[in-house]
């Protein structure tokens, strides 16, 4: 589903952001990736949906060569996944409903069907009673779930998660990384970035770990041992934190 | 997407940016329909001037004078001679006994310049009528040039003349106008142009989510092309407007003189008012594309 070989990205002025990464996603995987600030997460997660370009080598989504998509396709690419932000990225002027449904109308369907798509994907983040309110009407964890249901409304094959819990509470990131896995049970690829090592001792997901752009550790598999797991952590730079009360599912 | 339901977005969020950004597009909108105005003025001016001259070619008409002391059957002869080219349509003979009354009628305040003399001081003359459709421009100048060479005759007066010039001055008029509209609807180019960047630039981050999701850059760019065409026809509309409440107000003021009716005649036409409303929509879409056209808004 998605394919990096020997990836890297470097900017202007020499900084390396990616080094040579190569890992393969498969379709239907959860994985995260995880590191320092710095170590290329983003960079990373851009390079897939094309907001950026890499130096040199190869991504594959879905079969398509990403970097040399002529850029008059790159919306049709955008179309096959859902991005999520850690600052969710809401249209503040539009409500709950305009926000989700904007895909839709992108994509040239009838007033009905934008309806009904949007409160289906709004009802399964469990905010269809909220349609009408603006983003702003809402605490930090409806806002992420808007912007989750506007990620999901064109049912893409891909979910990508940027630090999308970094700016909640605890109980709100739990409810976030519930809906993630939820949406994977029902067979979408997902990758998250985050740093939160609550949730990479919790839930037995593959992990890739960056550091200064390296591909530093792949615990490739679901199911790999805690010590390894561990360590991808550790190795990533992130603190793991005692257990919390209650545990994130999976 | 289905056109019709595309057009439908582009028009409401149009709407809604000229809603939310009202003044800065009142600005935009001012600055077209104040070059537009002027423009449409030029265009009424010289519209009025233009069909005033074709009326006073109409009426032209080449005068013969006589020299003093023709006798009746010289001039008679003469008379029977201008009217056989095909463009002539009626002579005249006026006496000089008439010229005189006929300059005391028109210019009584200077009546005295021709009271006193011994004799008639002005001559008498052959007023030639013509249908400009069928003048033959060589075979009319060569008939007046050989009218020039007849004894019996004093001075050719041919209206043609000053009738040309003022064709020309009208041309000038027509070319710095002409010069002048292009300059102030540039103006209103770059004005309309800095408005919607502007706009773009307050709806950044909206357009950071449209581009992500997988808007193509025709769906975000449609609203605010529709947008500059908006303010444009406005500007359009309202110079029509202003122009027309203008000619409403200044039309019986100005004295029914021969100026009046080159100032005031008749309003623009249905065609010249919607030339001024296409001339604003096109600068407010050239507006819009100009500003566009370099970035990725």
């Amino acid at each position: 589903m998605i394919h990096f070989y020997r990836v890297s990205k470097h900017y202007p002025g020499g900084q390396r952001a990616l080094d040579e990464v190569t890992f393969q996603l498969d379709r239907g995987e959860f994985a995260f990736l995880t590191g320092p600030s710095g170590a290329g997460k983003s960079t990373l997660l851009r390079l897939i949906f094309r907001q950026e370009i890499p130096t040199s080598g190869q991504i594959l989504v879905n079969g398509r060569n990403v970097a040399s998509l002529p850029r008059r396709k790159v919306p049709f690419l955008r179309r096959t996944m859902g991005v999520v932000f850690q600052d969710f990225r809401l249209i503040p002027r539009k409500t709950v409903f305009e926000n989700v449904s904007y895909l839709p109308r992108v994509l040239g369907l009838d007033g009905q069907r934008q309806k009904r798509l949007a409160y289906e994907t709004l009802r399964r983040v469990g905010l269809a009673h909220r349609m009408k309110a603006f983003p702003l009407e809402l605490s930090g964890g409806e806002q992420q779930r808007v912007a989750i249901a506007r990620a999901l409304v064109n049912q893409p094959e891909i979910l990508v998660a940027d630090e999308p819990t970094g700016n909640l509470d605890p109980e709100m990131a739990r409810e976030i990384f519930e809906l993630f896995l939820e949406i994977n049970r029902r067979g979408t690829t997902v990758l998250v970035a985050t740093h939160d090592a609550r949730v990479l001792e919790r839930l037995d997901k593959r992990v890739l770990s960056l550091r200064a752009g390296r591909l530093q550790e792949d615990t490739a598999a679901p199911g790999a041992t805690a010590a390894r797991r561990m360590s991808a952590v550790i190795a990533a730079g992130a603190r793991p934190l005692p257990p919390v009360p209650e545990a994130v599912g999976g | 997407m289905a056109v019709h339901r595309a057009f439908g977005y582009f028009f409401r969020e149009a709407i809604v940016n000229l809603a939310r950004s009202w003044k800065i597009s009142a600005v935009a909108v001012s600055t077209i329909a104040v070059s537009l105005f002027i423009g449409g003025a030029l265009l009424l001016l010289i519209g009025n001037l233009n069909r005033q001259v074709r009326e006073w070619r109409r009426e032209a008409k080449v005068i013969v004078y006589l020299r003093p002391g023709v006798a009746p059957a010289a001039a008679a002869g003469l008379r029977a001679a201008l009217q056989k080219p095909p463009w002539v349509t009626g002579v005249e003979a006026v006496s000089a006994e008439q010229a005189r009354q006929r300059f005391v009628r028109y210019f009584p305040s200077v009546a005295e310049l021709v009271h006193g003399w011994g004799e008639e001081p002005l001559p008498a003359s052959l007023e030639v009528a013509y249908d400009p459709e069928r003048v033959q421009p060589r075979a009319f100048e060569a008939w007046v040039q050989s009218l020039r060479r007849v004894p019996q005759v004093g001075m050719v007066d041919d209206d043609r003349d000053w009738v040309s010039q003022l064709e020309d001055v009208l041309r000038v008029i027509g070319g710095i106008g002409l010069a002048v509209v292009v300059v102030l609807l540039v103006a209103a180019i770059f004005t309309i142009a800095s408005v919607i960047r502007l706009t773009a630039y307050l709806y950044r981050d909206e357009i950071d989510v449209m581009r992500l999701v997988g808007a193509t850059e025709l769906f975000i760019r449609g609203p605010f092309y529709v947008e500059g065409l908006l303010q444009g026809i406005l500007g359009g509309a309202l110079a029509v407007a202003a122009l027309y409440l203008g000619h409403l107000v200044m039309a019986p003021q100005v004295p029914r003189t021969w100026l009046a009716g080159v100032l005031t005649g008749s309003f623009l036409s249905l065609r010249d008012q919607l030339l001024i409303v296409t001339l604003g929509a096109l600068a407010g879409f050239v507006g819009a594309v100009a500003s566009l056209r370099r970035e990725e808004v």
